[in-house]
C-alpha cells in the first residue's frame, strides 16, 4: 500500500476519531449484523491463503473459492457428525466438571484470603473470608435459576444471525473483487486512481489486522500451552487456545482467561496453592509477552496507530458499545483511518477538485448541446 | 461440488468461457458478447488465449472520458495502467510556458506502464482528444496477475518489452518524444 503522505492533519484525525465513535454507536444498535460480519471477515481472511494458493496453481478465483468452501464445509460437517454424539454423551460429566473447577477456584480464593487474614489484623477483624464464603455460596445457589436460562435463550437467538458468517465469508472469497469493481464504478474519473488505492488499502489493513490477530492467537496458545504443560496443569493446549481467543476481547477477555487458568490449576493441585500462583504468574508473563512482543510484530504493524490513541480508543469503544465495542474499535479505527486519510488527501488536493469540476462542466455542456437551438 | 451447479462437468464448462459469461450476476455488465474480442484487440493482450483473457476479464475497470477531459497529470503518482478501447488521446508535456503535444494514442494502444514497473511519477499529461473509452488496470491487481499466472505474465511482459523497445527505437529516430508514461 502506498500512501503518498504520512497520516493526516489534526482536523482529519479529529474526524477519524469522531467517525469511529459514531460508527460504534451505530453498530451497537445493529449488533446482530455486525458480529456475524466480523466473524465472516475473520473466516474470510483465514481461508484467503488457501484460495490464493489455488489461484497461484492456475485455478480461477471463483472455482478456488468453491473448492476451499466445499472442503471446509465438509470438514465442519464431519467434525460435527463425529463430535456431537460424544458431546451429548458427556454433557452431564461436563456440567460436573465445570462445578468441580469452580469449586477448586473458590477453595483457592478462600484459602488465600484466610492466609492473608493470618498475617493482617485488619482483614481478620473484617471477617473477609467468612463474608466472601457467604456471598459465593449465595451466588452459586441462585446462579442456575437466574442466569443459565437467559444465557441459553440469548445463545439461541444469536444462532440464526451467526449463520450469516460462513455465507458472507464464501461470497467475499468468490465475489470480493467484483464487489470492489462495482463500488469503483460510482467514483468520478478525477478521483478514480486514488479510490482504487483506497479500496486496496482498506483491504490490506483489514487483512493485516485479522491475519495478525490469528497469528497472535497462535503464538499466545503455544506459549501459554507450553508453560501450563511445564507446570503439569491438565489440558494445557486447550486452555492456551481458549485463553488466546478470549484475549481478542481487550481487558475483559484477559481477566476471564486468567480466572480460567487459576480455576483449573487450583483444582488440579488442591493442596499446593503455590502451583496456582505459579499459573497466575505464567499467565501474567504471557500477557506481557503478548502486549510488548507478539502484539507489535503481528497486529501492531498492521494498523500503525499510536499506542496512546489505541488505548484511549479501546476505553472509548468499551464506554460506547460495551464488550462488542472493545472488540470492534481497533479494526474499525484502522479502516476509518485509511478512508479518512485518503479523503483528506483528495479534499485538500485543489488540482483533483479542479479536474473534477472541469469534467462535470464538460458533461453538463454535452447534456445541453442541442438545447440552445 | 459447486462447479457442478451450472450443469455437467466443471472441466467441460471451464473450456467454454462464453457459458461462464452467460451466468447471470448483478455485478456483471450486461454486454458480455464482444468482451474477449475487445480485449484481444488491445496490443498488450494480443497474444493471450481465451482462457487467459478470461482472467484479465476479472481485473479491469471500464471508464469513459469526454473530449478534453484529463486522464492523469504530469508528476502525479501513478496507480494504474490504461488501455484504449475507443477514441483518441493526446500525450502532452509542459516545456517552459508552452504545452507541447508529444504523441497521439488510439484504439489498441496502452499507456501508464511505468507506474506498474517502477512507481515513477507520470512523465506527461494525458488528455482525451475525442470522447474516449478506456480500460483501467490497478497496479496491485496487475502485479497480482503477473505473480499468479506465469504463462500469461510472460506473454504480457514480452508485449511490454516490445512496446518499450519500439519507443526507444522511435525516440532514437526522432519520431516520438513522449518518453514513458
Amino acid at each position: 500500500m502506498s500512501r503518498s503522505s504520512d497520516g493526516g492533519g489534526p482536523i482529519v484525525w479529529a474526524g477519524i476519531l469522531l467517525a469511529t465513535c459514531l460508527l460504534l454507536l451505530l453498530f451497537r444498535h445493529v449488533l446482530w449484523l455486525v458480529l456475524p460480519f466480523l466473524c465472516g471477515l475473520v473466516l474470510y481472511y483465514m481461508l484467503h491463503a488457501p484460495v490464493q494458493r489455488l489461484v497461484f496453481a492456475g485455478v480461477s478465483k471463483s472455482t478456488a473459492a468453491n473448492y476451499v468452501a466445499g472442503v471446509v464445509g465438509l470438514l465442519v460437517l464431519l467434525w460435527m457428525a463425529l463430535a456431537l454424539p460424544w458431546v451429548l454423551a458427556r454433557a452431564g460429566q461436563w456440567q460436573e466438571a465445570v462445578q468441580h473447577y469452580v469449586q477448586g477456584g473458590v477453595r483457592l480464593l478462600l484459602a488465600t484470603v484466610s492466609m492473608l487474614e493470618q498475617t493482617s489484623a485488619l482483614l481478620r477483624n473484617a471477617h473477609l473470608s467468612q463474608t466472601l464464603g457467604h456471598k459465593i455460596s449465595d451466588f452459586s445457589e441462585t446462579f442456575t435459576t437466574t442466569y443459565v436460562g437467559d444465557f441459553a435463550l440469548t445463545a439461541l437467538t444469536w444462532i440464526p444471525s451467526m449463520l450469516l458468517a460462513p455465507l458472507l465469508a464464501y461470497f467475499l472469497l468468490r465475489d470480493g473483487g467484483r464487489f470492489q469493481r462495482f463500488l469503483a464504478r460510482a467514483v468520478p474519473n478525477a478521483y478514480f486512481e486514488r479510490t482504487l488505492n483506497l479500496l486496496y488499502s482498506v483491504d490490506q489493513t483489514m487483512r493485516a489486522y485479522f491475519q495478525g490477530l490469528l497469528k497472535l492467537a497462535m503464538l499466545d496458545s503455544i506459549t501459554l500451552g507450553l508453560g501450563l504443560w511445564a507446570l503439569g496443569v491438565s489440558a494445557p493446549l486447550t486452555l492456551g487456545i481458549v485463553c488466546a481467543i478470549l484475549s481478542w476481547v481487550p481487558f475483559i477477555g484477559s481477566i476471564m482467561g486468567g480466572l480460567l487458568v487459576v480455576m483449573v490449576a487450583a483444582t488440579d493441585f488442591p493442596d499446593q496453592p503455590w502451583m496456582s500462583y505459579g499459573a497466575v504468574l505464567l499467565f501474567i508473563g504471557v500477557r506481557l509477552l503478548d502486549d510488548f512482543v507478539y502484539m507489535p510484530i503481528t497486529v501492531g504493524r498492521s494498523l500503525r496507530i499510536h499506542p496512546l490513541i489505541t488505548v484511549i480508543m479501546i476505553f472509548a469503544g468499551g464506554a460506547i458499545a460495551g464488550v462488542p465495542g472493545l472488540m470492534l474499535v481497533l479494526p474499525l479505527l484502522g479502516v476509518v483511518m485509511v478512508i479518512g486519510e485518503t479523503i483528506g488527501q483528495v479534499v485538500t488536493d485543489p488540482r483533483l477538485r479542479a479536474r473534477h469540476a472541469y469534467a462535470r462542466m464538460l458533461r453538463e455542456r454535452q447534456a445541453q448541446l442541442d438545447l440552445d437551438r | 461440488m459447486f462447479g457442478l451447479r451450472r450443469g455437467g462437468s466443471y472441466f467441460r464448462i471451464a473450456r467454454l468461457p462464453y457459458v461462464w459469461c452467460a451466468v447471470p450476476f448483478f455485478f456483471k455488465p450486461a454486454d458480455t458478447a464482444g468482451k474477449f474480442a475487445r480485449l484481444r484487440r488491445l496490443r498488450l493482450f494480443a497474444t493471450l488465449t481465451l482462457r487467459e483473457l478470461q482472467v484479465i476479464d476479472t481485473l479491469y475497470h471500464e471508464r469513459s472520458f469526454l473530449k478534453d477531459e484529463i486522464i492523469f497529470d504530469e508528476g502525479e503518482e501513478g496507480q494504474a495502467l490504461y488501455a484504449v478501447l475507443s477514441g483518441e488521446l493526446l500525450v502532452l508535456r509542459r516545456f517552459d510556458a508552452a504545452q507541447v503535444t508529444l504523441a497521439r494514442l488510439g484504439p489498441g494502444d496502452f499507456f501508464g506502464e511505468m507506474a506498474l514497473l517502477d512507481q515513477a511519477p507520470r512523465q506527461a499529461q494525458v488528455r482525451a482528444a475525442t470522447d474516449t473509452e478506456l480500460l483501467v488496470f490497478f497496479r496491485a491487481d496487475f502485479m497480482h496477475l503477473l505473480q499468479t499466472h506465469p504463462r500469461a505474465a510472460s506473454k504480457i511482459s514480452l508485449q511490454l518489452a516490445r512496446h518499450l523497445a519500439q519507443r526507444v527505437r522511435e525516440a532514437n529516430q526522432g519520431k516520438r518524444m513522449e518518453g514513458h508514461l
